[in-house]
């Protein structure tokens, strides 16, 4: 991805640093809130039901303390990704039962096409690396946290 | 795959085609890094024409982003090696509709 299109879908509004609820359903619920409160979401009801619908196939808890529940919907216009962290770790039944401290929120409208897996696999990708997740545990702020996804996907 | 002398006699690769429609994601996925688990053997994933990722790892297995009909390449390395590429191919040549809730 280029730096534009992460600009596009990773504002600086979506990166919240404000500590989430530390259960995964409530979790989900305030990512997608902020996703909301940015103008990003048109129903937020069918958007938390694509989301949860997903999780039930199952989980997004893809390990290493990191969580990327993720939906193709119509309820939202443009690819959204809303970033926050707990401090704590969440329970993300995870496979390596390590707790989720970096969470995304992935929203693509439905017909995105492969749009969705192409930001799902760069995520992952750039979050395999140990120097990322740990400077995304440290960023103390949204722009460093953008500065930090950006660098790690161009 | 690693350069180094990984190729010992045990080391065995196997090319299969993503058979789930929506690729090697949800179900599909945690299937097959489930079945990675269960076998001894040191076992990779990964395309054609790049380095692969741990078969054991949600994360590596995201990040590969692989659709349905593209074609995956298996390493196998270790004393359960073949039954470990038997159970990988066969989560991969499963189709979507196929694969149970639980």
């Amino acid at each position: 991805m280029d730096e534009s299109t992460i600009d596009q879908v990773l504002t600086e509004d979506l990166i919240v640093l404000a500590e989430p609820p530390a259960n995964k359903p409530d979790a989900i619920e305030y990512m997608l809130d902020i996703a909301v409160e940015a103008g990003r979401v048109t129903d937020r009801a069918t958007a938390l039901e694509a989301v949860l619908e997903r999780e039930k196939q199952s989980t997004t808890g893809v390990g290493k303390g990191i969580g990327i529940p993720h939906a193709k919907t119509d309820a939202v216009r443009e690819p959204t990704v809303v970033f926050t962290r707990s401090t704590e770790g969440i329970d993300f039944d995870s496979m390596d039962d390590q707790p989720a401290k970096l969470l995304f929120l992935l929203l693509v409208p439905a017909e995105g096409g492969e749009e969705h897996l192409s930001i799902l696999s760069s995520l992952s990708r750039a979050l395999m690396h140990d120097e990322v997740r740990e400077d995304l545990l440290a960023a103390d702020s949204s722009a460093a946290v953008r500065d930090i996804i950006v660098d790690a996907l161009t | 795959m690693n350069e180094s002398h990984d190729t010992t006699p045990q080391m065995i690769q196997r090319t299969v085609t993503v058979v789930p429609e929506e690729g090697l994601h949800a179900r599909p996925a945690s299937a097959f890094v489930e079945a990675a688990n269960e076998y001894e053997a040191d076992l990779q994933v990964g395309p054609p024409d790049a380095d692969p990722v741990d078969a054991r790892s949600m994360l590596g297995v995201t990040s590969l982003g692989a659709k349905g009909g593209d074609e995956l390449v298996l390493y196998a390395d270790g004393a359960d090696a073949e039954a470990a590429l038997d159970a990988l191919e066969d989560v991969l040549s499963t189709p979507e509709a196929e694969f149970d809730d639980e």
